[in-house]
């Protein structure tokens, strides 16, 4: 299969998971209430001053982050596995990359939407400098792209197993751990006054992470879907 | 497209220490539905997986037109089950070109499916509140969008009312009559006995005497 033909099938796929979300938004709207109920518990918890509020907020902001990834992927595979439409969709005459890609891509959009409500949230009850947030916004789309590729990977295997969830959550909190330190260790110093430019590194890390993801569900997504 | 012969040999398929297959012979040949038939657990969903395949067997082969099959082989392949294989929170028109895409299927040959199985009434409500009979068919559309050489029905029947039933019947018959390669499970013999041209019977993964 060309790669103009893959890219087309893994952009319909997308479209059609854009469409039932835009349908059911049971993915955004419930996710983005969770990720906000996190921000708000978690304000109320720690009672803070603006000094203390800088410390807490990468750690909320990424424990929402990670779970919010979570439930997502977990939804939009669920809706594969419900009336077996995966069967249909690994019976089509198309590369299994492009599935991967797919799926991946419309993950990165819904955690996307969800981060629109998270990341003002968190600076609005964290107290965070307003200007900071543009190189907040860089990191946790590196690290939102790299989650999602890790989740759709091995979210076949939620299709797959009958302890889905289970088997989803552990899985994949482990395989998310280097976008996950990356994120907080970054977000923590933005936090604390640093210069975006001397965080290149963490940039790096991630977008290594991303980069890493995406040639491995290339490269296993066929393996992983095959019975 | 056309495929005039499949072949099974010597097929097994193993899941952990689980033999499902046990060296199962099979040929399905053009212009012939094959039943697949036996008890729950004698292999005939893995037998339907295999030469749809999904699956990998663990020894034998498979052969097309006696030739090793290739991951190609897919597109002319199509499966209906007794699930719908279907998206449950789009409606029938949405689905069907959904999937249309997917197998690049002719405008011509989407609009003679909806018109077919009159998929438009079915319009505006999600796929997920509509009946068994009317799943199966936006599920039927979808299966035929391709015009598959390999058509594969797992217990299409299955809490289907009279009408869907005759309306399947048909359908077999008609991909019959075009010359695809055709092959039911079935638990039911009376809808067996009308399309059958051939019969495997499977027990605890071994093929038997029909």
């Amino acid at each position: 299969m060309s790669f103009s033909a893959a890219t087309r099938s893994a952009l319909l796929i997308a479209k059609k998971d854009l469409a039932i979300e835009a349908k059911t938004k049971d993915i955004t709207v419930a996710t983005s209430y969770f990720a906000g109920l996190v921000t708000v518990i978690s304000a109320l918890s720690f009672y803070m001053d603006t000094s203390s509020a800088a410390k807490i907020a990468p750690g909320v902001l990424w424990v929402a982050t990670a779970f919010s990834g979570l439930m997502t992927v977990t939804r939009s595979w669920a809706r594969e596995r419900e009336m077996n439409a995966m069967r249909a969709l690994l019976m089509a005459p198309i590369s299994r990359a492009s599935i991967f890609f797919g799926k991946s891509l419309s993950s990165i959009v819904f955690l996307l939407i969800i981060e629109c409500v998270l990341v003002p949230l968190v600076g609005l009850f964290f107290h965070v400098d307003i200007s900071v947030l543009p190189a907040v916004a860089v990191f946790v789309l590196l690290g939102v792209v790299g989650f999602a590729f890790a989740g759709t990977l091995f979210g076949t295997l939620s299709v797959r197993s009958s302890a889905r969830d289970l088997t989803l959550s552990v899985v994949i909190f482990p395989l998310i751990t280097p976008a996950l330190l990356g994120g907080v260790a970054a977000c923590r110093e933005l936090f604390h006054g640093a210069p975006l430019a001397d965080l290149q590194g963490w940039g790096q890390i991630l977008l290594a992470y991303d980069l890493m993801m995406a040639i491995a569900g290339w490269l296993l997504f066929d393996l992983l879907v095959s019975e | 497209m056309s495929l005039n012969k499949v072949e099974g040999r010597q097929l097994v398929k193993r899941f952990g220490r689980t033999r499902a297959l046990a060296g199962v012979n099979v040929e399905l040949r053009a212009g012939e539905v094959t039943i697949i038939e036996g008890t729950n657990g004698s292999g005939k969903s893995t037998l339907l997986s295999l030469l749809s395949l999904i699956a990998k067997p663990s020894s034998g082969h498979l052969r097309f037109d006696n030739r090793k099959v290739r991951a190609s082989d897919r597109s002319r392949i199509s499966v209906l089950s007794h699930e719908p294989m279907l998206y449950a929170d789009l409606d029938a028109s949405q689905n069907i070109d959904f999937f249309a895409k997917l197998v690049a299927a002719k405008k011509e040959r989407r609009d003679s499916l909806y018109e077919r199985f009159r998929i438009q009434e079915l319009d505006g409500r999600p796929v997920r509140s509509l009946s068994r009979g009317q799943k199966q068919r936006v599920a039927l559309s979808r299966a035929l969008l391709s015009m598959p050489a390999l058509l594969l029905l797992d217990e299409p029947s299955t809490g289907l009312d009279e009408a869907s039933v005759e309306l399947l019947r048909d359908v077999i018959l008609e991909e019959k009559e075009r010359g695809a390669v055709v092959a039911v499970v079935t638990h039911s013999d009376s809808f067996a006995s009308e399309i059958a041209d051939q019969r495997v019977r499977l027990h605890r993964g071994k093929r038997v005497e029909a």
